[in-house]
């Protein structure tokens, strides 16, 4: 454990389309910015894996391949769309994050990247895009704190 | 199941504004029990959240609250004792007196243990003994004193390792009102 002491240490934020997401990378800033002054801030998304399944129902008896890289160029470029908000939000407080892009279903890739990336603290929202009314915790917030391998701060509002 | 005395450390405390601006006393409640799980927890944040609670003259700093939940005692029950099963003895108060005795004790030595760790941080601590279901009484205790992070380890009393997340931390995870911190020990930890 000593040597661990020297490394910086490594702040995750995952985020999502989800205002909830954006809500618990603001608290990290505001509520944690002494803490994390001297760590390092990383802001991950992950970019779903691709629905074919309305690709099929297309009149055509081969899968077009253009279609199946236009989808693929739209999420990419709605994941990296995410990630430069989360950075302008960190931006105005004064903080540089590493963005970090994985593919894949994001319960499984953000616990790999903690893994990988040796993160100390990861944050994540409460829930998803899913309602708020039906759930207690969404289900990747929920994989999360029964997976990761570090300490998981789960930022939820006053309800 | 009723709020036990709240006991404050020396050092002047002042109350926690109730007004939502940016500049208030920041408090974390971090809950313990006997396990050395919830010890870890309790470390990571005075090592990680050292500078978010110390307090200058400068700057006031925020309030680290250290909660233990006792089990309450079921004094009502009837304890099966002696041969043959027809001897059923119920609790007698002073039977009833040396158990609520042993458990004081008990959270006293956690609450030692605790303030141990915090002193040469120089936090702001305070304790409290809450009686009762321990899921339901620390969210309870989130919304009366207005937490703004709980703190749980991820293994309590249960021993059941193949679990990933013990009861009371994932019960805390789903229905506390206020931003949670789980801690998993490390990997040496848990053999």
């Amino acid at each position: 454990m000593a040597e661990e002491k020297n490394k910086k240490k490594q702040v995750m934020v995952a985020i999502d389309e989800s205002k909830c997401s954006q809500h618990a990378l603001q608290w990290t800033l505001e509520y944690l910015k002494d803490s994390i002054a001297d760590s390092a801030f990383i802001i991950f998304t992950a970019q779903p894996p691709l629905d074919l399944s309305c690709v099929y129902a297309s009149p055509y008896a081969a899968v077009p391949g253009e279609l199946i890289t236009s989808m693929q160029e739209i999420y990419k470029n709605d994941a990296l769309n995410r990630l430069e908000e989360g950075n302008k939000i960190c931006a105005a407080v004064g903080v540089t994050p590493k963005k970090v892009l994985e593919n894949g279903n994001p319960k499984e890739t953000i616990c790999d990247a903690v893994e990988k990336l040796g993160v100390d603290l990861l944050v994540v929202g409460s829930h998803g895009k899913g309602a708020l009314q039906r759930t207690f915790l969404g289900s990747v917030s929920n994989y999360c704190v029964n997976h990761a391998k570090c300490p998981v701060l789960v930022v939820r509002t006053k309800a | 199941m009723e709020t036990s005395a709240v006991e404050k450390q020396p050092e002047t405390t002042t109350e926690a504004k109730e007004a939502p601006s940016v500049v208030r006393t920041k408090r974390i409640m971090v809950a313990i029990d006997e396990n050395d799980s919830s010890f870890y927890a309790l470390q990571w944040v005075i090592d990680h959240f050292s500078n978010l609670l110390l307090t200058t003259e400068a700057v006031e700093g925020g309030i680290l609250t250290v909660v233990h939940v006792q089990s309450p005692f079921q004094h009502f029950a009837a304890f099966p004792a002696g041969p043959g099963g027809a001897t059923a003895v119920y609790a007698s108060s002073s039977m009833i007196e040396s158990v609520k005795k042993a458990q004081q004790e008990a959270s006293t030595a956690l609450f030692s243990r605790a303030l141990q760790m915090c002193r040469p941080k120089q936090i702001r601590t305070e304790t409290i003994v809450l009686e009762g279901d321990a899921k339901e009484m620390i969210c309870e205790a989130v919304d009366q004193i207005n937490v703004d992070l709980l703190v749980v380890g991820s293994r309590g009393l249960g021993k059941f390792k193949r679990a990933f997340l013990g009861s009371v931390s994932d019960y805390c995870a789903h229905h506390a009102h206020c931003p949670i911190l789980i801690v998993k020990p490390p990997k040496e930890m848990t053999k």
